[in-house]
């Protein structure tokens, strides 16, 4: 049980981010286009990020809510992976720069040592509208391979400070399953949940959670480029849930 | 009360780490040298079922990058550098790797029995 000295810098890491941000509150935001975030770092990876959702709300009284986000990511080192991205959202009727966000990704155990590979997420968020005060979302990322199986679980706070609305601070987690079939194309699932604020969950039909196919696959451009995609189609699962949400990642690694 | 749970969840998932820690901390570790594009060993044997660390030395001087769809890793290693990461327990099989940098000499496979 000894800490070694990488495990230490990266948990010094983590606590002032965690300081820098320390829990004040926020609204829980379950984005059209939030990924699942997986704790395995690439040193050296550099990313064009681009992500995509829509949601069809339950009243059909209510606008379809669409996003959009591109960012660029890098692999610093074997543990720690930084990504900047700006969002933009539109409900039918108008659009608008939404905010621009920093992700901090840190690889906690070394790939495979384990049956879990651990990682720890930090993202804050400078909304556009400044009444929001700053979003963090933090937490603890999960991942297990097994034969052609890897299954990802991420249980995650989101909350909002320095600012006047959407106080509070929201526990949820996300899951995804991935059958590797071939490079070009696997085969999967994915879920997507937040249960309420930490001191107070929703009862089962006020949480949000939606779930359904996913597929994945990677091709390669040529010399150090590939592409990267995954696609679901999620069903939300609650009242509270948007009817049906289409979500889409694709990266290009150099 | 809910903070009590997320607290003994996260505990739980650490204690969990600590005592797999412990007992893989006498694996099986295989070195593996680059070299001119190259991997030596290129083929490596290993039980089924098992879990290796590799430890991956790059004599050259430029990167490369340790990559295996079949392992599902893909790790770079620095000019005249070290990287380690696990791979199993697997099944019986012939799994590929490359250097995706090099890839046309930089080829090798695990045979696993």
């Amino acid at each position: 049980m000894i800490l070694d000295k990488s495990l230490l810098q990266r948990l010094l890491c983590i606590t002032l981010l965690c300081v820098s941000t320390s829990v004040y509150a926020g609204e829980y935001l379950s984005g059209p286009a939030d990924y699942i975030y997986s704790p395995i770092v690439e040193e050296g990876e550099r990313e064009i990020d681009t992500k995509f959702g829509t949601q069809t709300p339950r009243s059909s009284e209510d606008n379809r809510q669409s996003g959009a986000s591109i960012g660029f990511g890098y692999g610093v080192n074997s543990w720690w992976f930084t990504e900047l991205y700006g969002k933009v959202i539109w409900d039918g009727n108008n659009s608008q720069f939404d905010a621009v966000e920093w992700e901090n990704k840190f690889q906690l155990t070394e790939t495979g040592q384990y049956p879990v590979d651990l990682g720890f997420l930090i993202e804050i968020e400078r909304p556009q509208n400044r009444n929001e005060g700053y979003e963090a979302k933090y937490g603890f990322l999960l991942q297990s391979d097994w034969k052609k199986w890897v299954a990802n679980l991420n249980i995650l706070m989101q909350g909002h400070y320095t600012g006047t609305e959407n106080q509070g601070t929201y526990f949820g987690y996300q899951g995804q399953i991935k059958y590797r079939l071939q490079p070009e194309l696997e085969l999967g699932a994915q879920i997507y949940s937040w249960l309420g604020q930490v001191n107070h969950w929703n009862t089962n039909q006020q949480q949000q959670s939606s779930a359904g196919p996913a597929i994945f696959g990677k091709t390669k451009l040529g010399h150090k480029q590939a592409l990267k995609y995954n696609l679901a189609y999620l069903w939300g699962t609650t009242t509270a849930s948007p009817k049906n949400t289409v979500r889409m990642q694709v990266e290009y690694e150099f | 009360m809910h903070n009590i749970y997320i607290k003994q969840l996260l505990t739980a998932i650490f204690a969990m780490l600590l005592l797999v820690k412990i007992a893989y901390a006498d694996g099986n570790v295989i070195h593996i040298q680059i070299q001119k594009g190259r991997f030596s060993p290129a083929e490596i044997n290993i039980a089924a079922d098992t879990k290796v660390k590799f430890i991956v030395e790059n004599l050259d001087d430029t990167p490369e990058e340790f990559e295996s769809y079949d392992l599902n890793r893909e790790v770079l290693i620095k000019a005249n550098s070290k990287a380690s990461f696990y791979i199993g327990p697997l099944s019986p099989g012939i799994y590929k790797f490359e250097g995706e940098f090099s890839p046309e000499t930089a080829q090798g496979v695990v045979r696993v029995k």
